[in-house]
């Protein structure tokens, strides 16, 4: 997508919201939140879009020269401290983040891994393309073993590493790894998703549980947030 | 250029569109997005007198034409409202009026609010929230005669302000509470609020919404606001602010023919923050193009032909 305004301030693990607008007679479909996937030079975003429900369908049905709204780069980016090693961990269409993170971190000197799940082979991202955006490999897991290592992305994480993790993905996933995070202390930034209407702060929806008992917005607090200020199930 | 202008509860309103509680925080969050010292004013979001947690999620989740929403209140509460909240909209916005949604579950709660603003800069009015469906006794003065009548005199004892009363749709008869809130001595309605629904995940055998039910919004709401804000103004004589599912001016003026004088956009907001502007732009071309000198001369200028007795074809 063409947004050179929004390219050129984005930062890994920030996103967009992309919906219709009003213009379309017979359409109201609130916007949907993406996590900003890589930015070209030339002022282009991109994002990871996957079919789950009618919003994803109806922007898979788009079509080269369509318009879109968008409204970005919202929310609070990955944090990362110069030269530190970073471990990015990713489940389904949560590897967006880590596309452009991994490239700009790389870039700047930081010693990157990714770690990649799905559940099968059909759905892997290419892994030509994820090295042509991060300039490295993914370490891809499956469920069922029909691609890479047959397994949950938490076997490929090393209890013996001090590196940074950062984890994308479903939320079953991220409790995994805030647990991995939490048995061998390692600390540890999440990015979250939930149901959001306005993506700005106003709607008040798209809330996720506080470790100080608050629910927090995922939109404006987030939707990157340092594994300790949520509350995981023990 | 028609006057989209009008001089109502005694302040100038520039334009007849505002934005709808709820769906604006407390104005600072659009500031960017939109220029909202321009519009005719907003609704905070409700205060309440101790602070909300709200409900969990999910809290939002789209629907055939609109959205749920089940928030559950989460406000910063009185005194946080006033430290926090109430000085940026002083500063930012001077013509756009403002109203502070206001809610509670006893008389002396709304009062407390009521007396605890009452004194303060940065707002005209309040906007009594009577009709929210997403908390327990949320609707409570809203469907009960005797309750909202003693909230309304309640209130109007304890302010000069403006005081609008946001109706709830899920009463038999919308006229009835109108009049209580007329003759209690409000100042205006506002007409409506969220209708109550339910999403179920089929797969997963559980409601979507982490509260159960929410209330319904958006376009799909549109019909039977229209309705009830003209049965509203069939009613009563005070003004009246259009409120459900508003996306364009058509959607406004609709409101506007059916009686009301101000209109709220909400739901429409969260698919495109200009909306409340392309409605106003869009209200002052229609204007424009049927010769209308001011908005104020179609309020209510609803044409409802007698039926045709006996039956003719309809020559339009």
């Amino acid at each position: 997508m063409l947004s050179p305004d929004i390219a050129r301030v984005a930062r890994p693990g920030q996103f967009v919201m992309i919906g219709c607008g009003l213009d379309t007679p017979g359409v109201f479909m609130l916007p949907r939140p993406f996590s900003i996937g890589w930015r070209s030079p030339d002022g282009r975003i991109g994002i990871l879009l996957r079919v789950f429900g009618q919003g994803t369908r109806r922007l898979s049905a788009l079509e080269r020269g369509d318009r879109v709204l968008l409204l970005g780069p919202l929310g609070e980016p990955f944090r990362l401290t110069a030269g530190q090693p970073i471990r990015c961990v990713a489940g389904g269409v949560g590897l967006a983040p880590f596309l452009f993170l991994a490239g700009e971190a790389r870039a700047a000197d930081h010693d990157v891994t990714l770690v990649y799940g799905e559940r099968s082979a059909p759905y892997v991202f290419d892994p030509a393309l994820i090295r042509e955006l991060t300039g490295g490999v993914a370490q891809i897991w499956t469920e069922d073993g029909s691609a890479g290592s047959r397994g949950l992305v938490t076997q490929g994480l090393d209890p013996d590493d001090e590196a940074l993790l950062l984890a994308c993905g479903p939320t079953p996933m991220l409790r995994a790894v805030a647990a991995f995070a939490r048995d061998h202390g390692a600390d540890l930034q999440v990015s979250v998703e939930e149901y959001m209407a306005c993506g700005v702060g106003t709607c008040q929806g798209c809330v996720v549980p506080g470790a100080d008992g608050r629910w927090i917005k995922s939109c404006t607090e987030g939707p990157v947030f340092d594994a300790r200020e949520l509350a995981w199930p023990t | 250029m028609a006057d989209l202008s009008q001089e109502l509860f005694g302040a100038e309103f520039q334009s007849p569109v505002l934005l709808a509680s709820g769906t604006c925080g407390y104005g600072e969050e659009y500031a960017d997005l939109i220029p909202l010292d321009e519009l005719g004013g907003l609704v905070t979001k409700a205060v309440s007198v101790e602070p909300r947690r709200g409900n969990p999620p999910h809290r939002v989740s789209e629907t055939p034409g609109g959205m749920i929403n089940a928030i559950g209140l989460e406000n910063v509460g009185l005194d946080a409202f006033i430290a926090e909240k109430l000085p940026w909209l002083r500063a930012n916005l001077q013509r756009a009026q403002v109203f502070v949604n206001v809610v509670g579950w006893t008389e002396d709660d709304f009062a407390r609010v009521v007396l605890g603003l009452d004194d303060e800069d940065g707002f005209l009015g309040f906007e009594i929230n009577v009709s929210c469906p997403n908390v327990k006794g949320g609707t409570l003065f809203g469907t009960d005669e005797q309750a909202l009548a003693g909230l309304v005199k309640r209130l109007r004892a304890a302010t000069d302000r403006p005081l609008i009363v946001k109706l709830t749709p899920n009463v038999p008869d919308v006229t009835v509470y109108a009049r209580i809130c007329e003759e209690g001595g409000a100042d205006g309605l506002s007409a409506i609020n969220t209708f109550p629904g339910m999403l179920i995940d089929v797969e997963r055998r559980r409601p979507v919404i982490g509260n159960v039910s929410g209330g319904v919004s958006g376009p799909a709401i549109l019909p039977m606001g229209v309705y009830l804000t003209w049965r509203a103004a069939s009613a009563c004589s005070i003004p009246i602010m259009g409120i459900g599912g508003i996306r364009s001016a058509e959607d406004a003026l609709q409101y506007v023919l059916g009686g009301a004088s101000l209109v709220q956009v909400g739901t429409s907001s969260f698919v495109d923050p200009q909306a409340s502007v392309t409605v106003h732009d869009g209200i002052s071309a229609y204007l424009d193009r049927h010769g209308v000198e001011k908005l104020s001369d179609l309020v209510g200028a609803l044409d409802v032909p007698d039926p045709p007795s006996p039956p003719t074809l309809d020559a339009g």
